[in-house]
């Protein structure tokens, strides 16, 4: 005779447990982690390059772990900055999960930096199920989809925190409604954050690096001891 | 493609429960699968069959129920199942609405022998 128990996990429960362990270990250093979804060739290489360029003449210290399923374009791409950047081959999966973060980042020093970039494989469905111990998700929505995705994946936009409308500068030369695609995004997740980007011409990624400020003071606010 | 990895930690986590209640072979895995878990359920079975197959659980039964996107109103409390997300309450037409389910994935229970 057979026996039913129950039983209430995740089914993602071990990975759930490597991201907890990954996310105290950048609370411990007060690392702000983000971690960037798209489609594939929504722009989050070019958005992280335009960042570590931004970023170099600063006092910031940051990196990037980079997936995809097959090359190393991306890390080289990136390193290219001056800032550690390490590309994590899935060799066919869609998506990173925490292990592979955590393997990556035992051959990448957290120590000293102030933010870790994750760009995911270019995905919108498979990504948003895997936490990596993150901050936030951001999720890049490029002008050139179309402004019906929010609605087409909702998994990844209830889960993100920021919303970035990226590649606007091609505004004019689609059907892409700007307010549609916010609505729609807010439907989903009414708390979602948006912010709009272009690597290319204004306005530029100001409000992303600004964002990024933002998060980086508030996470050191809220780790700061209180005071007695 | 990502069902050949969940199905993998669901046969994981079904095996660890199996041999903390004294190593019975399980028979049936019951799965909540939500509507935006980003889980085709088609996948999924196919890839657990392939999971097990040749293995301890080779022969068990997964048993996937689909967990429809709920909103309720956060006005009058009626629940419902939104078209494309809408918020809008059926009942008291009201605006503000919240998501109390849809996007799980999760183990609901296990049949041992
Ligand atoms: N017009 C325009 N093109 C952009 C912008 N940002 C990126 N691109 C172009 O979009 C293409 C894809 O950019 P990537 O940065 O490689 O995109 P990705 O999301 O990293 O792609 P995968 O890693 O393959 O998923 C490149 O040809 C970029 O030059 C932008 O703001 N405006
Ligand atoms: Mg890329
Ligand atoms: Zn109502």
């Amino acid at each position: 005779m057979a026996e039913r128990v129950e039983v209430r996990q995740s089914v993602l429960k071990e990975n759930d447990r490597i991201a907890g362990e990954l996310r105290e270990a950048l609370a411990a250093r007060q690392i702000l982690c983000l971690n960037l979804i798209s489609s594939p060739g929504a722009g989050k290489t070019s958005i992280l390059e335009s960042t570590l360029d931004a970023l170099r003449g600063t006092s910031r210290r940051v990196a990037v772990l980079t997936g995809d399923i097959q090359t190393e374009r991306d890390a080289d791409r990136l390193r290219r900055f001056g800032f550690p950047a390490l590309q994590i081959t899935t060799g066919g999966t869609c998506h990173l999960d925490a292990s592979m973060v955590r393997r990556a980042l035992e051959e990448m020093p957290l120590d000293g930096l102030d933010v870790l970039f994750i760009e995911n494989v270019g995905n919108l469905v498979c990504p948003a199920s895997y936490d990596l111990g993150e901050d936030a998700k951001v999720v890049v929505l490029s002008v050139a989809e179309g402004d019906d995705k929010p609605l087409k994946y909702p998994g990844i936009f209830r889960r993100a925190r920021l919303m970035l409308l990226h590649k606007i500068d091609l505004l004019p030369y689609t059907r892409f409604s700007r307010e549609a695609a916010v609505a729609d995004a807010r439907r989903v997740n009414p708390e979602i954050e948006v912010l709009e980007t272009s690597c290319l011409a204004e306005p530029g990624l100001g409000a992303w690096l600004r964002w990024i400020e933002g998060r980086l003071e508030e996470k050191r606010q809220a780790g700061r001891p209180a005071r007695v | 493609m990502h069902e050949l990895s969940i199905a993998q930690s669901i046969v994981d986590s079904a095996r660890e429960h199996a041999t903390l209640n004294g190593g019975r072979r399980v028979v049936r895995i019951g799965v909540r699968v939500g509507e935006i878990s980003g889980v085709a359920v088609e996948a999924l079975e196919f890839c657990f069959g392939m999971t097990v197959q040749d293995t301890d659980m080779d022969g068990a039964a997964l048993e996937l129920e689909r967990i429809p996107v709920r909103f309720r109103c956060s006005r009058c409390a009626h629940e419902f199942h939104p078209v494309e997300f809408l918020g809008q309450c059926p009942t008291c037409g009201s605006d503000g609405a919240t998501m109390i389910a849809g996007d799980e994935l999760g183990l609901s229970f296990l049949e041992l022998e």
